[in-house]
Order: structure tokens, then C-alpha cells, then sequence
């Protein structure tokens, strides 16, 4: 089945295109990452992905619906969706934006008008899944890089959706907490869910995704399993992936070794 | 770091040292709210309803022996609550003495009546109505500062504002007040953090000019990431199901404790006012 | 600046609530019609940057430094609308969170710095930028002026509520039961903390960040910049010939201000000669007239308010007024008018001389 259904998707910033002409069909169940360096579209496309920005041209499908600004006037298929798809953002502050962590994760259930006692329900039995039940009082501000991870990732878990976009999911963390993050994420989609992850972090790509869309400039370059984009120097290097450090030794010949990051 | 050496109390340091005293305050609020004193088991809207309607008297009362004794009945609920005793009455201290008894010791000379006394040197007059009338604004700046101090630091923020539905402030209003409060603590860690990192790269003292350069740019640097933030945060907030429309949660039940509480408050209340007729 | 509990009244404090109701319901349903979902988010992050603007030193000329109040700022990042809301808020969570303002005059302190503050600044920077493009240093100017013009404003509306106490609400012995000093001390007591330190610290922050803003970001100006306002100055030569008389303008304000109180304590003589029959007046005399001979060395509490500044105001009033208070209120709104006619009139005389036919500028509230 297909999940999302993308043709000749252009966006533009002002006057910055960050998606041009990009297809790409994602099918449903599967594990998606999607690798770019800084200004690849990648987050871009993730938003577009999330019903948050809507195609300039171009059309984006969801289960065969498209995804434009008049659907999500529609409260019944705006309700479903944002029940269906959840999405962690690459800032944790920006995602927090309650007083409390238990007002944090019941913002969504929330919004979606689940009974009162529901909510509490999902939220105390979420905040316990993820270890994180004795911080519901604390204020998002006191918590360590980790934990807003984790409580931002319970609050789009609490909603238990069916698809789970993640933005650059390990960004600022120690590699403790990425393991962690990792570990959380991974017993979560049990392979009936659908996980897209965009990053640029290559150490986690293998633990992520079992299928990989290279992006570079807005457009989509590769379409390949992890392991073969890992080994394909070239192509990271052309993409800034890696960046290759070329030493001139003395016999004269040109000696090159990449830096793959975070390995 | 670089061996500056700069003045204590510049401007920058003074910004810095209020800007972490601001954020310690919001722990020690947190903390204290975690209590398990009196006033930490009430209900909030109790607290709210409760403490506004002891401020409420203490503004309404034309006599200083009630206000006085309103006073009294702040500091006796402060102990029966075992909140930090010493942090309360520094804190009330710090705005009655530094802030109103200043603006309020002129009014002994500059009130015209009875007059009690003479100034020598100067010869100004001092007036039975001038000291009346400085022992009511210190008194009721002293009175309601404590009876403020007793609910924030009793009450988490979030259940002050939650509380406020109680009295039909609009839910609209109640989210952005809890959302504002969220970002005060995250902008107030970003400016710290801006004046440390300027502080360190500066060597000697600025220009007058430099110096407001300095601020305007932080605080322009601040703006900028403020309505960048909101943008990111609008999105957040649309990701999970917002439609312009704030749902919350009310989950406050009211006890017997809570009641008689709030009896209580309005009682005292209602004999102040009667009292200091 | 911000007012505390026990200075006013609860009649008055009851009056400023209602005064300020209709202000946050009409700002609120504008700002539901114009930035609709995005209200929530955009008005709490001004607000916390509000809170967070308002704690900055502000290094001023002549080595003091003064805090801001940033509605300026905000009438002209968020429109008047956006900056009502925004800056209550901040200062509702400054009374709770940390006494600073009092609880019950909430309605006070937002009805003279969110919503006079806003509104006088918001008119101010319109009228002065006229149409001057976003990166042009008029703009700087009329921020800055703004700035400084609607402290003062908030300033003189709170002066009148605190000098309008004594003569309200007195206790049985005849002690005032709230703020002591009547409008003669009132007056020229927060005015010259505002025209000087308060003021020029306002100033400095708007203008300041203003100029940041045009190098940096732009499009944060635009909003309240009005229609048709170009981006970039296409004649540069034109807004910096602009810009000169508006130096001008500050300067005279500045120094003419502070010099009219002068002149009002030099006629202060006249006036304690003249025969008032009213008990109030009596009492503002009275009260000025203790501080016989200025003292050398004033004690700390007294510098505020000290009682060489005498009553500058009465002495610009009709003198078919015998109602002391009414003709403070009366000169006091005639000098606010004034000087908003004063810029208005500079500022079309601008206009006209920039660019003829286009005066078609409107201002929006």
C-alpha cells in the first residue's frame, strides 16, 4: 500500500527553492530515512509530509488524499490525520510549548476532544511507557536535552499514531540518549507503523531505516537500502555528507579518507 | 576565560544577575509548591479566590490596626504552610522598605494637618495625618506583597492559571499566559546566556555608545528569535490537532478542606472590611 | 513605574479594570480576525519577550542606566492590537509571579503602559515614519520617539491617577487613605524620572532595536509600516533630508520640557498669591509650599519627590477654572495635545515638502 505519494514537488522560501520537482513514493509500513545535509529540503519536505506547508506545485497524496489547505478545512479529515500522523520536530522547545510535562502530552488528546478521563488515562500510561511518569509536574525548562526529547516524543506517542515523521530525531543529544531514543522508537514501530526520518547522522541510518532517499538541493538523488548509501563514498561526498580531508604527502600522490559523522 | 576585569554592577552583570534571580525564583516557586504544608494541599481556585479576597480587604480597609492584622494573618498562614519564613519576609522587606518607604517618607512632611513635630535644621513640619497616611502605603504594600508571596510560592504556575477559569478569564487568555510563562523561562536562559557569551569576548570597558549598541542588538537578537520560535511553535501546535480553538483540562476537585479554606478567606475578608469601615 | 498595591484606590483600580476590558476584548477579536491560529503563539512569545526586555539594564547617556517598558516596540513589531495583549500579559505575569505591581491594580498598570503606551506609540510612529521606506533612518527617529513619547504618556496618565487620591479619599482625621500626594507633586514627580531617565531609556531600546531589525530582518517591520511602503529607499537623499528636522523636533522637546517645568515652579510664587476658595487647592498649596527653602542635601526619599517642583501645570489654566484638579487634568491633556499637534504638524509639514500629493496617509487603529 502507499502511503504518501509525491509528484513533481516544488516549494520555495521567498525567493529560496528548497523542493524542486521532487517524486518520491513512500509506501506504507516501512522504515524511511531520509538523508541531506543542512538546506537539502529535507525538514521542508517533512512538513509538507505533515500537512503543515502545502505543495506550490506539484501534488502530495495521502492514502490517495491529496494534501492541500482547502482538505484541512475539512475539521473531520484534519482530526484524522493529525490523529494518524504524528511528528517529532528537531527543536524540543519548539514542540514543548506548555507549562507542564502532563500538559504537554495531554495538549494533543486535547485537541482532538478525547473524554477527560481518556486523556488522563493515555497520558499517565504514556508518560509510564516512555519512564518519564515522574516528571508530569516539572516544567519543560528544567529538563535535561534527553528528557525533552522523550516528553516531546510522548506527546505526539500519546495520540498513537499510525505514521511517525521524526526531524532530525538524535540532534543535540549524547550518544546515551541516542541509543536510548533509538531503542524507545524502534519498540514502538513494531513493523505495522511507518517511520520517516529525516537526518543527516549517518551512525544511526542503519538502526532507522531499512530504506533510504537521498536528497540534495531540493531533489532526490538516491533511492537505495542503508547499507549501500554508507558505502557509497562518492555520493556522500558529493552531497556534504561527509566531507573528505585530502592530505599531500610527500611522494607526491593524493591520499583521501572520508569523515563519516557521528561514526 | 579572558582575563577581563570589569566593574561589579555594570550593566551587563546587573542584566545578568536579575535575569538569573528571575529564573531561580521560578525553582524556588516550583519546589515550595511541592510542599506539603497547608496552603500546598488547598485547591488552587480556593488559594486564588481565597488570597485576592484578603487583597481585596486589605485595599478596601480605612483603618491601618486591620490592615495591620491582615498582615498578621499572611505571615501566620505563611508558617502554617512551613514556607521559607526568611525568603517571604526578604522578599516583602525588599518592597516595602527599598521601594515604598521611600515614597512614602516624604508624605509625613508633605501631608498638610495636625502638626506633631519639627524637622531641626531643615524645619520641616511633620503632620499626625503625613504619618497616618505613610503607615497605610507601607502597611498595605507590606500586607499584600506577603498575601501575593503566599500564592505563587504555595501553587504551581500552571495550576495559578488553570485557576483562573474559575473566574471566567477566557481560555484563550489562560493559554497564552501559560505559554508565556513557559518562554519566559527558555527567553531568560537565551539572554543570560547572549550577555555571557558577549561578556567574554569583551576586553575593558565599552563607550557609552558601544554599551547601548550591546543591549539594543541582544534585545534585537532576542526579538528575532522570539517570533522565529512563535512561527515554529504554531506549527507544533497545528502538527497535534489545533484549530484555533484550546481545549484544557479541568482537573481540580474540591474537597471539604477546600471549602471550609475558602469560608475562611471570605470570612476575614468580609470582617476586615467591616472592620476598617 | 509600575504601580503597587495600597496607591490606589479600589474605586479607581475598579474603574481602570472596566477601563481596560473593552480594549483587551476589541484587541482580541482583532487579533483573532488577522492572525486567526496564529494568535496564541505570536502574542505569548512577545509577551515573554516583553517580560524578558523589561529586566535589560539600558546604559544611558551619562553613565546611568534605566529599564524599558518596550510597548513602543511592540505597537511596532505587532500593530497596537498585538502589543495590548502582549504587553498585559507580561505585566499580569510580573504581579503575580513577582510583586512587581501590585495585584489589585492590574487594570491599572495595563490600562497606562499596555494600552495608553501602545496606543500613543503606535500613533506616534506612523504619523512620524509617514512613508518612509523600512530601512530608512526616519524610521529609526520616529521609533525612538515613539518610544520616549509613550513612557511619558503612560507616565502622566499614572501621575493623574495618584494625584487624584488625596483629593478623593481621605480616612476620618483627614489622612490621605491611598497615594498622599495630590496632583502638584504627582505630577512633576513622575514626569521628571520619565522625561529624563525613563524616557531616554525607551528611546534607546526602540530606536536601538529598530536599527537592528532594518539590517537584520526586515520583514518584522512591515507589518504596521503601512501600505505602499517600499522595502529599500529608492531616494535616500530625501529620507536623510527628513531626517534632520525630526532631530530637531526631539531636541526641542527635550529641552523645552523639562525647562516649562521650570518656568512653572519660577510662577509658583503668583500662584500661592492668588486667592483659591477650594479646600483642594488649598491643600496642593499647602502641601508645595513646605519645602520653604530648598534644602542642600535632600534625603534619599525626597529626591524623588522633591518639593522645589511646584505645581507647573495650574499656571497654564483658564483661570475661570477654579477647580484645582480639573484644571490639572484640563492643562495636562492640553499639553499631551499639544505636542501630538506639534508632531503632526511637522510631520505633514514633511510630507508636503517630500512628496507632494502623497498625504493620503492613513492611520489605523
Amino acid at each position: 500500500m502507499t502511503l504518501f505519494e509525491i509528484e513533481s514537488l516544488t516549494y520555495r522560501f521567498n525567493r529560496i527553492t528548497a523542493l524542486d520537482g521532487l517524486s518520491m513514493t513512500i509506501p506504507a509500513g516501512t522504515r524511511i530515512g531520509l538523508l541531506g545535509a543542512n538546506g537539502s529540503g529535507k525538514s521542508t519536505l517533512l512538513r509538507i509530509l505533515d500537512g503543515l506547508y502545502f505543495a506550490e506545485s506539484g501534488v502530495v497524496r495521502f492514502l490517495g488524499d491529496a494534501l492541500t489547505e482547502a482538505r484541512f478545512g475539512d475539521n473531520e479529515f484534519a482530526y484524522g490525520f493529525r490523529r494518524r500522523v504524528g511528528m517529532l520536530f528537531q527543536n524540543p522547545d519548539a514542540q514543548l510549548f506548555n507549562a507542564t510535562v502532563f500538559d504537554e502530552v495531554a495538549f494533543g488528546p486535547l485537541q482532538l476532544r478525547w473524554s477527560a478521563a481518556d486523556v488522563r488515562a493515555r497520558v499517565m500510561d504514556t508518560l509510564e511507557r516512555l519512564r518519564l511518569a515522574h516528571l508530569e509536574h516539572r516544567v519543560p525548562q528544567r529538563l535535561s536535552g534527553g528528557e525533552k526529547k522523550r516528553v516531546a516524543l510522548a506527546s505526539v506517542l500519546v495520540m498513537d499514531p499510525e505514521v511517525l515523521l521524526l526531524d532530525e530525531p538524535t540532534d543535540a543529544l549524547d550518544p546515551r540518549s541516542q541509543s536510548q531514543l533509538i531503542d524507545l522508537l524502534m519498540g514502538w514501530a513494531d513493523g505495522s507503523k511507518s517511520v520517516i526520518t529525516a537526518t543527516h547522522h549517518l551512525g544511526i541510518l542503519g538502526d532507522i531505516a531499512d530504506r533510504c532517499f537521498v536528497l540534495d538541493r531540493g531533489r532526490l538523488v538516491a533511492d537505495r537500502t542503508p547499507a549501500d548509501i554508507l558505502q557509497d563514498e562518492d555520493l556522500l561526498d558529493r552531497t556534504n555528507l561527509i566531507h573528505v580531508h585530502r592530505h599531500r604527502h610527500d611522494e607526491g600522490h593524493v591520499h583521501s579518507h572520508p569523515h563519516l559523522h557521528g561514526l | 576565560m579572558s582575563g577581563n576585569v570589569r566593574p561589579r554592577g555594570g550593566f551587563a552583570e546587573r542584566t545578568v544577575n536579575g535575569l538569573l534571580e528571575a529564573m531561580e525564583r521560578a525553582m524556588l516557586a516550583e519546589t515550595n509548591a511541592a510542599g506539603t504544608g497547608w496552603l500546598q494541599r488547598l485547591d488552587p481556585r480556593v488559594k486564588l479566590a481565597g488570597l485576592l479576597s484578603l487583597v481585596t480587604a486589605v485595599a478596601m480597609s480605612h483603618r491601618a490596626e486591620v490592615i495591620a492584622a491582615l498582615f498578621g494573618v499572611g505571615i501566620a498562614i505563611a508558617i502554617a504552610s512551613r514556607l521559607p519564613l526568611s525568603t517571604l519576609l526578604s522578599g516583602v522587606s525588599l518592597a516595602t522598605v527599598a521601594f515604598s518607604s521611600a515614597l512614602a517618607l516624604p508624605a509625613i512632611f508633605l501631608t498638610p494637618g495636625r502638626t506633631v513635630g519639627t524637622v531641626p535644621v531643615v524645619g520641616w513640619t511633620i503632620t499626625a495625618q503625613g504619618l497616618t497616611t505613610a503607615g497605610y502605603l507601607v502597611l498595605r504594600v507590606a500586607a499584600t506583597t506577603t498575601l501575593g508571596f503566599l500564592l505563587v510560592f504555595s501553587t504551581r504556575w500552571a495550576h495559578v492559571l488553570k485557576a483562573l477559569r474559575a473566574f471566567r478569564v477566557p481560555v484563550v487568555f489562560v493559554v497564552i499566559l501559560g505559554m508565556t510563562y513557559r518562554y519566559i523561562l527558555l527567553l531568560l536562559e537565551a539572554a543570560r546566556d547572549m550577555f555571557d557569551a558577549r561578556r567574554s569576548r569583551t576586553v575593558g570597558p565599552l563607550a557609552g555608545r558601544e554599551r547601548r549598541r550591546l543591549v539594543t542588538q541582544g534585545a534585537g537578537v532576542l526579538l528575532a528569535k522570539s517570533l522565529h520560535l512563535s512561527g515554529e511553535v504554531f506549527l507544533a501546535m497545528q502538527a497535534r490537532g489545533f484549530r484555533g480553538e484550546v481545549y484544557l483540562l479541568d482537573d481540580f476537585v474540591m474537597a471539604r478542606t477546600d471549602w471550609i479554606a475558602l469560608a475562611s478567606c471570605a470570612g476575614v475578608a468580609l470582617a476586615a472590611v467591616w472592620a476598617g469601615r | 513605574m509600575h504601580v503597587p498595591d495600597g496607591y490606589l484606590s479600589p474605586a479607581t483600580c475598579a474603574a481602570l479594570y472596566a477601563g481596560a476590558a473593552p480594549f483587551w476584548f476589541v484587541a482580541l477579536r482583532r487579533l483573532e480576525r488577522t492572525l486567526h491560529t496564529r494568535l496564541v503563539p505570536r502574542v505569548s512569545l512577545f509577551a515573554a519577550f516583553s517580560f524578558v526586555v523589561m529586566m535589560f539594564n539600558i546604559p544611558l547617556p551619562g553613565g546611568t542606566t534605566g529599564h524599558a517598558v518596550g510597548m513602543a516596540l511592540a505597537a511596532i513589531v505587532l500593530g497596537p492590537a498585538g502589543a495590548i495583549l502582549a504587553i498585559s500579559t507580561a505585566l499580569i505575569i510580573q504581579a503575580f509571579f513577582f510583586g512587581d505591581g501590585g495585584i489589585t491594580a492590574i487594570g491599572a498598570n495595563c490600562f497606562n503602559m499596555a494600552i495608553v503606551g501602545s496606543l500613543v506609540a503606535f500613533v506616534v510612529y506612523r504619523v512620524l515614519a509617514g512613508r518612509a521606506p523600512l530601512d530608512s533612518p526616519r524610521r529609526v527617529v520616529a521609533a525612538g520617539l515613539a518610544g520616549y513619547v509613550a513612557i511619558n504618556a503612560a507616565a502622566l496618565v499614572t501621575a493623574i491617577e495618584f494625584g487624584l487620591q488625596p483629593l478623593l479619599f481621605l480616612d476620618a482625621s483627614g489622612a490621605p487613605l491611598y497615594c498622599p500626594y495630590p496632583l502638584s507633586v504627582a505630577v512633576p514627580a513622575m514626569m521628571i524620572g520619565h522625561l529624563t531617565i525613563a524616557g531616554i531609556a525607551e528611546l534607546v531600546l526602540t530606536g536601538g532595536v529598530v536599527a537592528f531589525l532594518q539590517r537584520t530582518d526586515p520583514a518584522l517591520l512591515a507589518a504596521t509600516a503601512g501600505r505602499g511602503v517600499m522595502a529599500i529607499a529608492g531616494n535616500s537623499a530625501a529620507a536623510s533630508g527628513g531626517l534632520r528636522p525630526l532631530w530637531i523636533t526631539l531636541g526641542v522637546l527635550l529641552v523645552l520640557t523639562p525647562l516649562g517645568l521650570l518656568a512653572g515652579g519660577a510662577a509658583w510664587g503668583e500662584w500661592q498669591a492668588s486667592d483659591f476658595s477650594d479646600a483642594a487647592s488649598r491643600q496642593a498649596i499647602a502641601a508645595a509650599s513646605l519645602g520653604q527653602p530648598p534644602p542642600a542635601t535632600p534625603p534619599r526619599g525626597l529626591e524623588r519627590f522633591s518639593s522645589t517642583w511646584t505645581a507647573p501645570l495650574p499656571d497654564y489654566a483658564p483661570p475661570f477654572l477654579r477647580s484645582a484638579p480639573v484644571g490639572y487634568a484640563l492643562s495636562a491633556m492640553f499639553g499631551a495635545g499639544l505636542v501630538i499637534l506639534a508632531i503632526t504638524g511637522i510631520a505633514a509639514l514633511l510630507r508636503v515638502r517630500q512628496r507632494a500629493g502623497t498625504a493620503d496617509d492613513t492611520v489605523s487603529l
